[in-house]
């Protein structure tokens, strides 16, 4: 981690909804490795953020940099092959693919080409991309899902197999929209266990979450968002003291004391 | 084998390459309410290639079938900018202004039909019949299949996780075309006379639906719904209008019971993985 | 020459519009393309002919036929929307699909594929304006198109129904929580429907004297391109839609021959789907309209 470049830059970011300024002038940078917590009242715009970089919908002004690499422009389906992966805040699985599906579905962004189309994943049983997802479904703990539709699953569930979908793009910046809502302190628990594992292969992280214990155990470095513009960017200790992030969460410092004590 | 028996066989055949052309596109979320349009581009050109010009029917056949998917492919670009229902009926408009060009067509013969020449037998169409659903087989299982249903599902998601969304539902639109077109050049030189009123909305309409009821989960159903549409006035003596009675009425009793269609991923894996207790599954 | 092309194209463009409104008020109130419209309005034709030529008197058939009509929308309605609206949206779509079959076919079945001639038990007169021919049967059925449609668009603003039927429109879970009852304001919708598709039928069997089992086909599914065109949803725009329908038909049977209908007509179709697939006179029941 010496003097590196950032490997996700945002620059000056702004997006407008009708009349509406959903971000304004974000800019923040994020180094290799590093796991960052993207962290906002409600309404914050932190979900925008994460589709801005993902490209779900383009900027208004700004930049965004992969690595150095400008991919403002660039459309979505680039920007995964780019190495850009990310999770959704409501789970968006499949309804009509398995789990195993499910997580194969990325691992196209490896091999965009008409050949890697043209993959036989479903011919043979032990075509090596459905073993290769078959044992990242089992690294995860969900091997005796795999043929399961994704409809009845609990939701701590379908929140894995959502990861698991999006680290078969071997990204090398992971963005993960509140991963651990809902979970109950046991999943959340082996959630954690699973982020050390991908970030200690290397894997960026961005996080967004309202769990302030997660982060504060798992994340150094804290983004601060409300109503769009960046309020702070610092350390995960500090960021409890400064005053205009208390401000922001309604200025009642209880909200905050109850937020670290959830 | 009896003549009859054959214009049977030859009908199953034909109408199961018509159920893999529907098929395609069903899976990556289009209701191609036009397909009889296309049908109707491979017939024509193929009998106009026999008669007019001598070729042979199987090189016309497949001339044919490349030309309806120039066609389709020319027609995906402004019809999939729209979606759902409107691309239904895009593709509905699209199939009838189709049929009515043709109808003004008098080379081909226009309002009164254009008998053909050239024949095709039965061996010829089953073969290829055979060979579109292994072709479809393997397409369906390769990553395209897999690709189409992501598509399907949610857009966004598929975007985002790399697929290239415009170029998939492309393909399969444009693939459903080439192959309904390949039948309806198949058609015309078996039966030797095509009629553009025949290849109408409602022949559209048929396929989509026992497609649908066989079951679009996998690539088993189509052919079931194929073989019930065709057999089905086999199996009741009664008149033709009945058969379309009874085919609305198993319909109508699908669509409220079981509209993921008679075969699906659960069924099959209940009738083949018998050895290995499955867990439950949702359907 | 050209006024009195106008006027039959308008004419006929008032059994479109009716059809086009009943296709524009489940779409635009149930986002569902009901293909048993084009039954419903071959089964109001063919039964105006079975009964006058049973020798029922003229009001005793449009009552019938009406009633019909409303009946066999009320039983599409069971089968179609109530039992699917939970499942994929294209269930109802493709439960339509099947009425349509089912109804044409029991219809083959009973009558024959011929198409039928109408025995008037009236007087067909012409009105005379000018160089104008118009015929006063037709011109019935224009004003008669035109008169429903201004009521359903009073009852849709004024009445407590139409309210309801406005809201679900709009968003039909936030209806139920605000106390509407979907499940019965539904139903009326589709009557409705059928109501006008049936009228429909009626008109243009008794001002074209003819009738046959394929004239759903042939004539109301061009009702489809009606409504597209003034803007699904709008019932004021399916009324502009039909008269346009109308219009470019004859003018197309006038300068290119029947056979070349199709092509304008659904051309048209296509046409405003990838330029403006909002329609003329843009959609949406719920707000936004005339």
């Amino acid at each position: 981690m010496s003097g590196a470049r950032p490997i996700l830059a945002l620059e000056a970011i702004s997006k407008r909804f009708g009349g509406l300024s959903v971000i304004q002038d974000l800019s923040f940078e994020v180094m290799p490795g590093e796991r960052v917590a993207l962290i906002g009242p409600n309404g914050a715009g932190k979900t925008t953020a994460f589709n801005l970089v993902t490209g779900v919908y383009p900027v208004d002004a700004g930049r965004i940099r992969l690595d150095g690499a400008d991919i403002t422009r660039l459309p979505a389906r680039k920007r995964i092959r780019a190495g850009l992966a990310r999770t959704f805040q409501n789970i968006r699985l499949l309804p009509h693919l398995t789990v195993i599906e499910n997580a194969m579905v990325s691992q196209y962004a490896r091999n965009p080409s008409l050949a890697g189309m043209l993959q036989p994943v479903s011919l043979a049983r032990e075509n090596r991309w459905r073993r290769e997802a078959r044992e990242a479904l089992g690294e995860a703990g969900l091997a005796q899902y795999a043929q399961e539709a994704t409809g009845g699953l609990p939701y701590g569930i379908q929140k894995r197999i959502e990861l698991v979908r999006a680290l078969l793009a071997r990204p090398r910046v992971l963005l993960l929209d509140e991963p651990a809502a809902g979970l109950n302190p046991a999943e959340t628990e082996a959630l954690a266990a699973q982020l050390e594992k991908i970030s200690a292969s290397g894997v960026t992280l961005l996080v967004v979450e309202h769990d302030m214990h997660f982060i504060g155990a798992f994340c150094r470095r804290v983004v601060v968002l409300n109503f769009g513009c960046k309020i702070a960017d610092c350390d995960a200790e500090a960021v409890g003291d400064d005053p205009r992030v208390r401000e922001a969460y309604l200025g009642t410092e209880t909200d905050l004391e109850v937020a670290y004590a959830a | 084998m009896s003549g009859y028996l054959e214009g049977v066989l030859v009908l199953l055949a034909i109408n199961v390459i018509l159920a893999y052309a529907a098929f395609l596109p069903i899976v990556a979320g289009q209701l191609n309410l036009g397909i009889a349009g296309f049908m109707a581009t491979g017939a024509y050109i193929s009998a106009y290639l026999t008669n007019a010009h001598g070729w042979l029917p199987l090189p016309a056949a497949l001339a044919a079938t490349v030309l309806t998917a120039a066609l389709g492919l020319v027609v995906a670009f402004p019809i999939l900018r729209t979606r759902g229902i409107y691309l239904a009926l895009a593709t509905f408009a699209f199939g009838q202004v189709v049929v009515a060009t043709i109808l003004n067509l008098n080379v081909v013969g226009g309002a009164s039909g254009y008998p053909v020449a050239a024949h095709l037998g039965f061996p010829v169409i089953a073969a290829i019949a055979v060979v579109v659903f292994a072709a479809i087989y393997w397409l369906f299982h390769t990553r395209f299949g897999l690709s189409v249903t992501a598509v399907s599902d949610d857009e966004l998601v598929a975007d985002q996780m790399g697929l290239s969304v415009r170029w998939l539902q492309t393909a399969a639109f444009t693939i459903g075309s080439a192959i309904a077109g390949l039948a309806g050049a198949l058609q015309a030189h078996h039966f030797s006379y095509i009629e553009a009123q025949n290849f109408n909305v409602l022949l559209s309409i048929y396929v989509v639906l026992y497609v649908l009821l066989g079951g679009t989960q996998t690539i088993y159903g189509p052919l079931l719904g194929a073989a019930v549409f065709t057999l089905l006035p086999e199996v009741l003596r009664g008149s033709a209008q009945w058969r379309y009675v009874i085919f609305a009425c198993l319909i109508l009793a699908l669509m409220t019971w079981r509209p993921q269609g008679v075969v699906t991923r659960s069924l099959l894996r209940r009738l083949f993985d018998w050895r290995r207790p499955a867990p439950e599954a949702a359907t | 020459m050209l006024a009195q092309q106008l006027v039959n194209g308008l004419m006929l463009g008032s059994v479109y519009a009716l059809v086009a409104v009943a296709f524009t008020f489940t779409m635009g109130i149930l986002k569902f393309l009901n293909f048993s419209i084009p039954g419903i309005f071959m089964i109001a034709g063919m039964f105006t002919w079975a009964m006058l030529k049973a020798g029922w008197s003229l009001p005793a058939v449009v009552v019938a036929v009406l009633a019909l009509g409303a009946v066999l929308s009320w039983i599409v309605e069971r089968f179609t929307w109530r039992r699917m609206r939970a499942g994929d949206h294209f269930i109802p779509l493709v439960s339509s699909m099947a009425f349509l079959i089912l109804l044409e076919n029991l219809v083959l079945v009973a009558w024959g594929s011929d198409q039928q001639r109408l025995v008037l038990p009236f007087q067909s007169a012409s009105a005379r304006v000018g160089d104008l021919v118009i015929g006063v049967p037709q011109l019935v059925g224009l004003a008669l198109a035109v008169g429903v449609v201004w009521a359903l668009d009073l009852v849709l603003r004024r009445t407590r129904i139409g309210r309801a039927v406005r809201s679900i429109a709009e968003d039909a879970d936030t209806a139920t929580l605000l106390g509407v009852s979907v499940g019965r304001v539904v139903p009326v919708v589709f009557v409705i429907g059928g109501v006008f598709t049936a009228l429909a039928g009626v008109l243009f069997s008794l001002n074209y004297q003819q009738a046959s089992p394929f004239m759903g086909e042939e004539v109301a599914l061009k009702g489809i391109s009606a409504m597209v065109i003034g803007g699904m949803g709008n019932i004021w725009g399916a009324i502009l839609g039909g008269l346009v329908i109308g219009v470019v038909e004859t003018a197309a049977i006038h300068w290119f021959g029947a056979r070349a209908v199709d092509i304008w007509v659904y051309g048209l179709l296509l046409a405003i789907l990838f330029v403006r697939p909002t329609g003329l006179l843009g959609g949406g029941l719920a707000g936004g309209r005339a």
